[in-house]
């Protein structure tokens, strides 16, 4: 099986010349010894989306409401009355509208004085957002605890005692609805604007044999480069991309395959740099990971684990009144709701959860990753 | 027409007239009245040509005379391809109406930028005395400077003149010297003399009662053979020196055209026109079967074949036969993708893909740009690939071989069901598709060879089975079996109908037309030559031009038409 490295493709030869590629694929080599033997393909991801299945009946309070319906509630719990309501969000002229704004922006209170509600959510009056309280929900069995209460069974795998807190938390906002097939709106709009504008995310499967059952090592790693889309604007197959040297993104799993299916078996913690601006970093402790390699040469899967939810919050409030007023409704709510469902890494002092089960859902194609220094891998399809 | 635009009559009939195809003999402008220009002369053996300039003519004269950075802003007429290649079909082509408005439309387009603030210092080599007022002077200079390189020889006093006073019409009337100038210089886009390349008759000294070709029309023929252009300065002053009616004159100006970076220029267009890479610029895919395809990826195929043809023949001097089983091209991301080989682009996110040299591995199962997208794409359907279509390619672009079409009545059915149960390869496909008599024939000469491409689906990407079958890619060529496309290529480098095939091609674009049975011994003569040379191209190209058939120039009739025109006169 053909390896190259960056570094050979650099050397001051006119034509590359793959018999050297070859011969020098170990050179600065980062993997394992017996990489000398093993078989290596690689993936980009081109789709990635919390991992939702909303169903009829799951929210049976109904969903949360919007931010039309949620403004004359903060000002209430401003202490504004009914009429005062009335007038401010009746009133045509700009400069009350500006102060309704304004009132929102700052509707948390600090000694008693209005502050950003969305950088001091604590200090917003708790909405009580409704929550999922559905059966199923996608995900792995973070805890070890099994088929226990409040724990989710897997529509794909009948598994039982699924954690995926994140999803009972958001599950019932509009924006959040949604299956595998029909990606939450928020998952889609975060996801295609960031997609071609951040550097993509690579998998590769390390083994002897990756035909059959048996244990392979799982490499999670940041590219240099977008990803690089086709003619339909999906992620173009068997492109190369160069796997980025900072190592806050280079990760390394213990895996199988298994019945055709890869899987982590030693969880541990996944760290992905992301766009700085929406999401600036993806970290799933004790990560698991099912993913199916299609005949197609495309994989999809599910990865979950326990994530860090301030970074969630965040990557939220960072759109403040904009994205309250058009996709979240209430963000100081979702603060309340990932405190209150967090359920794993307490802090030992304070004995508050810092991170919450979540499911994501992925979608990745075959390609090149060049790892600068190091071996590289191959593309799936080169096969 | 507006009354300010009348003046400019006289100058646009003169194009149209010209561009309309008026057949017969017209005095050149700036000839003596011995001296005369063929219009749209059917190619006939030995006859004297007046070649449209093709498309890609046009745009590197442009570029080459007002710089790169002027754009063109229009469209060409299609073009007529005749014994394979456009440059032959050049020769009797005319211009339509409507190609006429195109012709004016990018000549104004043309026109302006050169006078405009950000050319004109650059291209105009004098400054008016007022920009409001006609500076007969100043537009003579250019006309001067810039006709010779457009018209490919000096300008006549008298046509300078006419253009000078173009200019002078126009700046009086609207009052602004630059586009009395841009009116001036359009008018010499879209004239004849412009569009088309006469090529003159004179009377042959040396010879009492022969004709030969001028010197212009010899640094012309030079130029667009060598480097696809008009004559550059040194070739013009060749001309005018009469270097090129002899021998050593010749010799001196093709070894430095040789020497020269654009001789890439001549050799891709040559090959652009040889392998119909014409159809590449509207090569459309169905992208729900080839989601990698796309116009970039057409127009990077285009360029990574004559880029391995430009590396292999040009700057390596290397054997042309072995154009069918090299491993060395040039590749972007984009193209390493459907060929599915790693490619690392050292660019900033966002960048254009770079060109890259690359060897495909021993072990690889491409080489030769037979099995490069710009063939294997140009040459199949939308949505499958074509055995039949690429077998027809290379016996008519290879071999120089004549495949018939289809009856007008056959029934496709069968081999364009792709998903037939039955027949699940293109090759059982078309087994059953040519059990029909009508059709076995030309099948049996196109189908062998096509189907040891059949590793290469419709877009060009790899596969090795089709509907869950594995593709047999084995076949033959004039009774030399083959397991599969490499073994195809290593038939055609064998074969020694390929080089001699690319001779006749090669001779045929020289002349611009396909070259006479008188001519043959010269043309086997060459072909001799071409393999003792070690079948390098440039080598041919220098045997073609430094002989003297390829200045060789008589007219049937020309007698009975000076006898003709003195009656007239």
């Amino acid at each position: 099986m053909l390896k190259f490295s960056e570094e050979t493709i650099s050397r001051g030869d006119l034509f590359l010349r793959a018999s050297r590629i070859a011969c020098l694929s170990l050179v600065g080599v980062g993997l394992s010894a017996q990489a000398a033997s093993a078989e290596t393909r690689s993936y980009v991801v081109g789709w990635f989306t919390q991992a939702h299945y909303s169903q009829e009946g799951d929210c049976p309070e109904g969903l949360n409401p919007g931010y039309e319906e949620q403004v004359p509630k903060s000002l209430a719990a401003l202490g504004f009355s009914e009429e005062e309501i009335a007038a401010l969000l009746d009133a045509e002229d700009v400069e009350t509208r500006y102060k309704v704004r304004d009132l929102i922006n700052n509707r948390a209170r600090i000694d008693g004085k209005p502050a950003n509600a969305y950088a001091h959510p604590a200090a917003v009056v708790d909405p009580q957002l409704k929550t999922v309280v559905g059966d199923y929900a996608y995900g792995f069995d973070l805890d070890a605890k099994g088929d226990t209460p409040g724990s989710f069974e897997d529509p794909q795998t009948g598994d039982k005692g699924v954690d995926n807190e994140l999803f009972r938390v958001l599950g019932c906002m509009d924006a959040f609805r949604g299956t595998l097939a029909n990606a939450p709106t928020y998952s889609a709009w975060s996801w295609t604007m960031m997609k071609d504008s951040t550097p993509a995310w690579l998998i590769t499967l390390e083994g002897d044999d990756l035909e059959r059952d048996g244990p392979i090592k799982i490499y999670f790693d940041r590219a240099m480069e977008f990803v690089k889309s086709d003619a339909n604007g999906k992620p173009r197959a068997d492109m190369t991309y160069r796997i980025s040297p900072d190592p806050r993104s280079h990760n390394v799993f213990e895996g199988e395959i298994r019945d055709g299916a890869v899987h982590i078996t030693e969880p541990d913690v996944l760290n992905l740099l992301q766009d700085p601006l929406v999401f600036p970093e993806f970290t799933l402790h004790n990560t698991h990971l099912r993913m199916k390699i299609k005949d197609d040469g495309t994989v999809d899967g599910i990865i979950g684990g326990y994530q860090p939810w301030h970074p969630i919050y965040f990557a939220y409030a960072g759109g403040g009144l904009a994205v309250e007023h058009d996709i979240m409704g209430n963000i100081p709510g979702i603060y309340h709701l990932l405190r209150r469902y967090a359920d794993a890494m307490p802090d030992p002092e304070t004995g508050e959860n810092a991170a919450i089960s979540a499911s994501y859902y992925f979608e990745a194609v075959p390609a090149f990753a060049v790892a600068p220094g190091r071996a590289g891998f191959e593309s799936a399809s080169a096969q | 027409m507006t009354p300010k635009l009348s003046k400019f009559v006289p100058y646009a009939l003169t194009g149209v007239l010209g561009m309309l195809g008026v057949a017969g003999a017209l005095i050149a402008p700036g000839t003596n009245s011995d001296q005369a220009v063929l219009a749209a002369e059917p190619v006939s053996e030995s006859s004297m040509t007046t070649r449209r300039l093709t498309s890609e003519q046009y745009k590197t004269v442009i570029a080459d005379v007002f710089g790169p950075t002027i754009s063109l802003g229009g469209r060409f007429e299609p073009e007529l391809r005749v014994d394979g290649l456009f440059e032959v079909g050049a020769g009797l082509v005319s211009v339509s109406p409507s190609g006429m408005e195109q012709y004016d439309a990018m000549a104004r387009t043309i026109a302006s930028q050169v006078v405009d603030e950000a050319h004109r210092d650059l291209l105009i080599p004098c400054k008016p005395q007022s920009v409001t007022a006609p500076d007969d002077a100043c537009v003579s200079e250019f006309v001067s400077k810039v006709g010779r390189l457009l018209f490919r020889r000096a300008l006549a006093d008298e046509e300078r003149q006419a253009y000078v006073m173009a200019a002078r019409d126009a700046t009086e009337t609207l009052g602004d010297f630059y586009t009395g100038l841009s009116l001036s210089l359009g008018a010499m886009l879209t004239s004849p003399q412009f569009l088309f390349r006469h090529e003159v008759l004179e009377d042959d000294p040396a010879h009492k009662g022969a004709y030969r070709l001028d010197a212009y029309s010899r640094a012309s023929r030079l130029s667009f053979f060598l480097w696809n252009s008009s004559p550059d300065l040194p070739l013009l002053a060749a001309a005018e020196k009469g270097d090129l009616y002899t021998e050593k004159g010749v010799a001196q100006q093709v070894e430095r055209m040789l020497d020269s970076p654009r001789l890439r220029d001549g050799v891709r267009a040559f090959f652009s026109d040889m392998l119909h890479f014409d159809g590449l610029e509207t090569l459309t895919k169905d992208t729900t079967i080839y989601p990698k395809f796309n116009a970039q990826v057409a127009s990077d195929a285009r360029e990574q074949t004559l880029r391995t043809l430009v590396h292999a023949l040009v700057d390596a001097r290397g054997d042309y036969r072995d154009i069918f089983t090299t491993k060395e091209t040039f590749l972007t991301q984009e193209l390493a993708s459907l060929y599915k080989v790693p490619l690392v682009n050292n660019v900033p996110n966002g960048s254009p893909d770079t060109w890259q040299a690359y060897e495909f591995p021993e072990s690889d199962p491409r080489a030769g740009i037979q099995m490069q997208i710009s063939f294997v794409a140009l040459h199949s359907h939308p949505g499958r690939s074509s055995p039949t279509l690429r077998g027809k390619a290379l016996r008519e672009t290879m071999l120089c071989q004549k495949v018939p079409s289809p009856p007008g009545d056959v029934n496709f059915t069968l081999v364009q069901d792709t998903s037939n149960p039955v027949y699940k390869t293109a090759r059982t496909r078309l087994q059953a598709h040519a059990n029909e008599p009508m059709c076995a024939g030309c099948h049996k000469i196109t189908d062998p060879i096509g189907l040891a491409l059949e590793n290469f689906n419709g877009a060009g990407g790899w596969q090795t089975k089709e509907n869950g079958e594995v593709i047999d890619t084995t076949g033959s060529l004039d009774g030399i079996a083959f397991e599969d496309g490499i073994g195809l290529g290593q038939a055609l480098r064998n074969n020694p109908a390929v080089p001699s095939c690319l001779v006749d091609r090669v001779s045929a674009y020289a002349l611009g037309r396909t070259p006479s049975k008188n001519e043959a011994p010269w043309i086997r003569e060459l072909k001799d030559h071409f393999a003792a040379n070690g079948y390098v191209v440039p080598a041919l190209m220098k045997e073609i031009t430094t002989s003297p058939e390829f200045f060789r120039a008589s007219m049937p009739g020309m007698d009975e038409m000076k006898e003709a025109r003195a009656g007239v006169n």
